[in-house]
């Protein structure tokens, strides 16, 4: 169900994409952090809701909320005339592994599981 | 019901997501950049788009104030008859000074570099050189075409104004601050046949050009358009008495 809906999410957004203007250069960096930290929010939801913990605010505010802090981080760092959005990225990519390594443990559960039962059934059988 | 509502915002945030990555990717594939493997090539590369982009937009406000200036002129005009007089004057002195897109009959001269000569098929003693379209060409053509009573004259759509130089910087030609190179298309206002006989003469300029090997074509052509020339002009030291 939810797989479904990610899929077409993301088909519907690069259709919808492909035909939206282009945004000048200047701000295609602040773009750019933006959707890391929203990848990154995609990911920890998926995480959070295979572990039956999902919070739509918490999900939301996170989605939003992160994109939008890591703009104004990349902004005061240009005024700054220090990268913070490498501490962003950083941040943001560890907490992004993290969950997929969490999302990949549960579906290599599942999947063991399934193998137990199918070689427990087959005994049975062949008693 | 929960887990609909939470497939629903997933898949509502994939979309924005998925929209913003594609405007990304198209973003960074039209300023065709890509990541070099240095930090400092890839700040300078950065601050180069920007620069580009701050130049375009100048560009469009200053066309946009022009045209605003042009309105502006001619709506305080309207109604004044010495204004009119006036604005017609100030009309005719940027259409002398080369500020103005012009329209007419003349002459279209193109200069090719002779492209068929390898080093391999002229003699060791020939000079390769002269094969070549060069910047003082372009002065002697110039020069002539003012001489036959040229109104208007532009090289690669370079305008040539009184401020213009033309000038050799190694293998390109420098015409207005601007690098124009072979092919090169010269285009005239004036009388066509003046300006035809003048430049065709024989023991002319062009004809030693073409003799020496240059690609050289002269036609008549009417309604000429010639464009403004597009820098600014400014005095500092000339005032008059």
């Amino acid at each position: 169900m939810i797989l479904v809906a990610i899929i077409l999410g993301c088909v519907v957004g690069i259709v919808v994409g492909n035909f939206a203007p282009i945004i000048p250069y200047t701000y295609s960096g602040y773009l750019a952090i933006a959707i890391v930290a929203a990848l990154d929010s995609v990911f920890g939801g998926v995480a959070s809701s295979l572990n039956k913990k999902f919070d739509m605010g918490v999900f939301l505010s996170g989605f939003f909320g992160n994109a939008i802090l890591a703009i104004l981080l990349t902004y005061l760092g240009q005024r700054l005339n220090v990268d913070i959005y490498l501490a962003a990225i950083l941040v943001f990519v560890t907490r992004m592994f993290n969950n997929l390594g969490m999302i990949r443990r549960y579906y290599l559960e599942k999947f063991r599981e399934r193998g137990r039962k199918r070689n427990s059934v087959s005994r049975n059988n062949t008693k | 019901m929960k887990k609909w509502k939470a497939a629903l915002t997933l898949g509502i945030v994939c979309l924005i997501l998925a929209i913003a990555i594609s405007i990304q990717l198209k973003t960074i594939d039209d300023t065709n950049s890509t990541v070099s493997q240095t930090l400092t090539g890839n700040e300078l590369r950065d601050q180069i788009l920007k620069w580009k982009e701050k130049y375009d937009n100048s560009t469009t406000t200053l066309e946009q104030t022009e045209r605003n200036l042009e309105e502006t002129r001619l709506r305080s005009t309207l109604n004044d008859e010495s204004a009119i007089a006036k604005e017609e004057e100030i009309k005719l002195d940027n259409t002398l000074l080369g500020l103005t897109d012009v329209i007419g009959n003349g002459i279209v001269i193109s200069l090719k570099d002779n492209n068929t000569v390898k080093r391999a098929n002229i003699s060791p003693s020939d000079n390769i050189e002269l094969y070549l379209v060069h910047a003082g060409d372009l002065v002697e053509v110039v020069n002539a075409l003012r001489n036959a009573g040229a109104e208007a004259i532009s090289i690669n759509g370079q305008r040539i104004t009184n401020f213009s130089a033309i000038y050799c910087a190694g293998n390109v030609v420098v015409v207005n601050g601007e690098k124009i190179s072979s092919p090169v298309e010269i285009k005239a206002i004036g009388s066509p046949e003046l300006l035809y006989g003048s430049l065709t003469i024989p023991g002319g300029y062009l004809e030693l050009m073409s003799e020496t090997g240059v690609m050289v074509e002269v036609k008549k052509v009417e309604n000429i358009v010639i464009n403004k020339y597009d820098g600014i002009i400014s005095s500092q030291y000339m005032k008059s008495e």
